[in-house]
């Protein structure tokens, strides 16, 4: 009897013996990976997130096509769903398999732990001025422009056009006040309508609280400080506790994910929900819900602010790879091929060529005018990384606890960084 | 029939060990390449100190497991686990135990309801776990929408979302997936029980529960054994469904160790591959203990004697 | 016993029998009818239990997606290799361990058990770190071999169970006719552990066809994923397709339940071949 203990206790001792003289031998740290001696390589690898499953690995492999004609590298795509890029990427940076460019919607972690080109050494210089500057303060860590935009999408308000006219609204919101009540007198409709669907799940609840804080003169750092619990956000969060309080919003907006707020729209169920584009073309495709987007309203009555979004073409550093890399960027900032990506996956554009080009269309217009002056989440800052993901575990808790509560435990969480 | 006297005849004697070795050689190879190699790693991994991105920085020593030990929701992430196990795993065997019951009995169609059964187990688990979402959802869940129409409720119930629900809600789908296959290890345990043992039994004027107590169960005991110690470990493992059901709540509340080590990962603020490495090896000693001290109460060591 | 209550009791057993097939088939049923409906009539309030308006060419957009039938591909290949993989190594090992004694027996066992506690989860790092050495990455033959890992200790577990219940008179019988271990093993045994086998190959076989976390690292082209990875690309964050998740899961469980369906009936042949001794 014992015996059987023993052998269990004496196998598990020495595999974890093992283990620690496996260690000895030292996981080679961060020493380059692949492509290594300084010679050149003659293909580099793109990890990709998929926007769609119609449309990013056709642009992509299409792309590669391009790439190999014109420069003579051989360009590997890997697609990955957004649900698995963070995984994926960690896995391959803790095997030092970085790849040589990595789809991300995050890069100054990256950029801190040293791993990436900047600008200077990969992006020619048409392209870099061609960038919005937005994108490019956003974009600069430490001095310098590491985090590449590969597209925009900036926020605004969608409201059901139909619902509005049943409830006897006229025009879309300005001020909060005028939000609130119209989602009263749609919530008053009866029949399950919902006012306002405010998603403050794990998935995206800093997104959506952008929105609201930056319409409220809040920010979530100012200059080199944190603001997360100043009085504007912690205003922001109590009035968005007391909608759901009075039961303006979705059942348990703190336990609803973007995804299912948006489905709840598509319903036809909702007046209002903070939409981008890509929502705009489901919509316009399945063509049962009538709706308009429109600035969001603020809390005081002032000028809307947007909330923009930018995901990051960040290129690794390795032996060998600057000229495949620069080559990529050059091919991939000429107008017709990252705006024909921008377009076919339904986004904003990056770069002033850019919103010329989209000038004309009028779906864009709400969202382009705004762009140029769009607020970012301080995604140049490596501690925003961590600060986010506190952030999307964290907030919704505010619907059952004390916002200011909240808020501070954040603020404490981003200083402690 | 003394059980001990049939067992002591069941090795056929003595084989020298490197011809015996040679039989086990292929199986040796695949558990040291696949599963322990690996296993090395995760622990290397656990000393390390990493950066967000997954780049590692240093060594940790041991501060991964200290501060897995520290952290404040494990207290409630283990509670979870251990529910979630017990629970899980005793509604399966006892269900099954009956559902195999049925399913050896002869009836017109038997052979369908027992392909029927193996479809929860045939279907992906993401793929139950994302149906079961919808199956249970506020708004478009049909499970709400078939309770209010036979006006139970009123208004919806918040299964995933609802604090004091959400578990259950999971638990509910984790026995819903492990039945099919503890069903078909016992009706395969039913099956090797020799036909004559039961008829002598039926001569002998035992009574049908009595038959089962006496008769069946003592014989099932290697499938039950099998039933239990795997569905233990598979249900401690699982992933998908946790994972899925709870994915629009916040924190830590309804998680098991296995969803925690892996936010712990990739989704937490903390996003730190040397903490979850930690938690990982964690998880296998908690595990390793708990079959430990299951097989030292069943006595293996006499079953594979 | 007479014929009256054997029949109603037969009566109360099939009643029983068709309640039980309509629990376990009741939330696929609704993937079924879910899979004919638009994707925004998925997520409609209140549902319907009939689609609203019935939606037959998703099927068809589904299987004429070759992405899909890559998948679809992958996920069989895959499920096929590590069931066969198992089987084969797992015979050997089981045999020796239920028949004879010799050193280290205990500890193979044990270590078999042990592997059986560890997550793949947990492990995809050193998986990928390994199979990258070997130059493994993005190849069937590493996704197989960890399935094949992974499941193996249930295969030998199982029939081991099943070789140490056979009596060790029917093997001695064939050792006096001179014939070696391996005859026996075929010939005899084998034949004897047919459901052991058949448990051991279903279980391998869906085990593989379920397995996530290790193909999503591991199958890094689009063409090689498993349908358990590709699933993923229907509902997104920025695109919900309900409608195509759906029909490709009606899809993905059919071969799983037909093959089922055909082996089930083997096991049902065997076991009664076997327990009329």
């Amino acid at each position: 009897m014992t015996k059987k203990s023993l052998v269990l206790a004496a196998l598990t001792a020495s595999s974890l013996g093992l283990a620690a003289c496996g260690g000895g031998t030292g996981a080679g740290n961060a020493d380059g990976g692949d492509g290594g001696d300084g010679e050149q390589a003659t293909s580099i690898k793109l990890v990709a997130a998929e926007y769609s499953k119609d449309n990013t690995k056709a642009f992509w492999d299409e792309f590669a096509k391009k790439y190999k004609e014109e420069s003579g590298y051989d360009l590997e795509v890997q697609i990955i769903s957004w649900d698995n890029i963070d995984q994926q990427s960690s896995t391959m940076i803790q095997n030092n398999q970085a790849p040589d460019i990595l789809n991300l919607n995050a890069y100054a972690s990256y950029a801190k732990d040293g791993l990436l080109w900047s600008a200077e050494d990969v992006i020619p210089q048409e392209s870099q001025e061609d960038i919005l500057d937005t994108f490019v303060k956003y974009g600069t860590y430490d001095g310098k422009f590491y985090g590449f935009p590969d597209l925009a999408s900036a926020r605004a308000l969608f409201y059901n056009t139909e619902l509005f006219e049943k409830a006897g609204i006229n025009e879309p919101p300005k001020t909060w006040d005028e939000l609130r009540d119209a989602a009263q007198k749609i919530t008053d409709l009866g029949d399950g309508n919902i006012g306002y669907a405010l998603p403050l799940g794990p998935e995206e609840s800093q997104g959506e609280f952008s929105m609201w804080l930056f319409n409220n003169g809040g920010m979530w750092k100012d200059g080199d400080s944190w603001t997360i619990n100043s009085a504007e956000n912690v205003e922001t969060l109590e009035f968005l506790k007391k909608l759901d309080e009075d039961g303006l919003t979705q059942n348990n907006p703190g336990r609803t994910n973007r995804a299912d707020a948006f489905d709840l729209f598509k319903s036809g169920k909702v007046g209002m929900v903070v939409g981008f584009s890509p929502l705009a073309a489901q919509l316009d495709e399945d063509g049962t819900v009538d709706y308009e987007p429109a600035p969001f309203p603020t809390n005081n009555g002032g000028e809307s602010q947007t909330f923009g979004v930018t995901d990051y073409l960040m290129a690794f550093k390795k032996d060998g790879n600057q000229d495949a890399v620069k080559k990529f960027y050059e091919l991939y900032y000429q107008p017709d091929q990252v705006n024909t990506f921008i377009e076919k996956e339904g986004f904003l554009p990056v770069t002033e060529s850019g919103v010329e080009r989209f000038s004309d269309n009028e779906d864009l217009k709400v969202y382009l005018e705004t762009l140029p002056n769009a607020q970012l989440t301080p995604t140049d800052d490596p501690t925003w990384d961590k600060v986010k993901l506190a952030v999307q575990q964290n907030l919704g808790a505010a619907m059952d606890g004390d916002p200011k509560d909240v808020l501070d435990k954040l603020q404490q969480t981003a200083e402690q960084q | 029939m003394t059980p001990r006297g049939r067992r002591r005849r069941r090795q056929t004697g003595q084989i020298s060990s490197g011809a015996a070795w040679l039989w086990l050689a292929p199986a040796t190879a695949l558990i040291l390449g696949v599963v322990l190699f690996p296993a090395i790693q995760l622990f290397r991994a656990s000393r390390g100190e990493y950066s967000i991105t997954g780049l590692r920085t240093g060594d940790a020593g041991w501060s991964n497991y200290t501060a897995v030990l520290n952290h404040p929701s494990l207290e409630v992430v283990v509670r979870n686990t251990v529910i979630w196990v017990v629970v899980v795993v005793a509604a399966t065997i006892l269900i099954s135990l009956g559902l195999a019951q049925l399913l050896i009995k002869q009836f017109p169609g038997r052979r369908i309801v027992r392909w029927a059964v193996i479809v929860p187990w045939a279907a992906s688990l993401i793929i139950t776990s994302q149906l079961f979402v919808l199956l249970y959802d506020y708004n478009y869940g049909i499970i709400n929408h078939l309770l209010k129409k036979v006006g139970l409720i009123e208004t919806s119930i918040d299964f995933l979302g609802d604090d004091r629900l959400t578990l259950a809600s999971m638990i509910v789908v984790g026995i819903f997936v492990s039945l099919p296959f503890t069903t078909f290890v016992f009706i395969a345990g039913l099956n090797a029980i020799p036909g004559d043992v039961m008829e002598a039994a039926r001569v002998d004027g035992a009574s049908a529960w009595k038959r089962y107590r006496h008769v069946t169960l003592p014989l099932l005991r290697p499938a039950l054994m099998v039933a239990s110690v795997l569905n233990v470990i598979y249900v401690f493992n699982s992933f998908p469904i946790v994972y899925t059901l709870n994915d629009r709540n916040p924190g830590y509340a309804h998680d098991t160790t296995i969803t925690f080590m892996y936010k712990l990962a990739f989704e937490s603020q903390e996003k730190d591959v040397g903490m979850s490495a930690a938690a990982g090896i964690g998880n296998v000693l908690l595990i390793l203990v708990v079959i430990a001290v299951y097989m030292k109460v069943v006595n293996w060591q006499e079953q594979t004697r | 016993m007479s014929a009256a209550p054997t029949s109603t009791r037969r009566v109360g057993t099939t009643l029983l029998g068709v309640l039980v097939a309509l629990v376990f088939l009741a939330p696929y049923l609704v993937m079924v009818l879910d899979s004919l409906r638009t994707s925004t009539d998925v997520k409609t309030t209140p549902p319907s239990i009939l689609p609203r308006q019935w939606q037959w060419d998703t099927y068809a957009t589904v299987i004429g997606d070759g992405r899909f039938v890559n998948w679809l591909q992958t996920s069989l290949l895959v499920a096929f290799g590590s069931t066969a993989l198992v089987i084969v190594v797992a015979i050997p090992a089981a045999y020796m361990t239920a028949r004879y004694r010799f050193r280290g027996r205990m500890a193979f066992l044990v270590v078999v058990l042990i592997t059986q506690m560890f997550s793949p989860t947990a492990l995809v790092v050193g998986l990928y770190r390994q199979f990258f050495e070997l130059n493994m990455v993005n190849t069937y033959g590493a996704l197989i071999l960890t399935n094949a890992g992974f499941n193996l200790a249930f295969a030998v577990w199982i029939l081991h169970g099943f070789f140490s219940s056979i009596p060790v008179e029917v093997e001695e019988a064939a050792l006096l006719d001179g014939a070696s271990r391996f005859q026996i093993l075929r010939k005899v045994m084998l034949p004897l552990t047919r459901p052991g086998l058949v448990t051991a190959t279903i279980f391998t076989f869906i085990a593989a066809w379920n397995e996530y976390i290790v193909a999503l690292t591991l199958m890094l082209d689009d063409a090689k994923k498993p349908l358990t990875v590709g699933f993923r690309s229907y509902v997104t964050g920025y695109e919900q397709h309900w409608d195509q998740l759906f029909a490709a899961s009606v899809i993905a469980v059919v071969p799983v339940v037909i093959l089922f369906a055909i082996i089930e009936k083997h096991l049902v042949g065997g076991l009664t071949a076997g327990s009329v001794k």
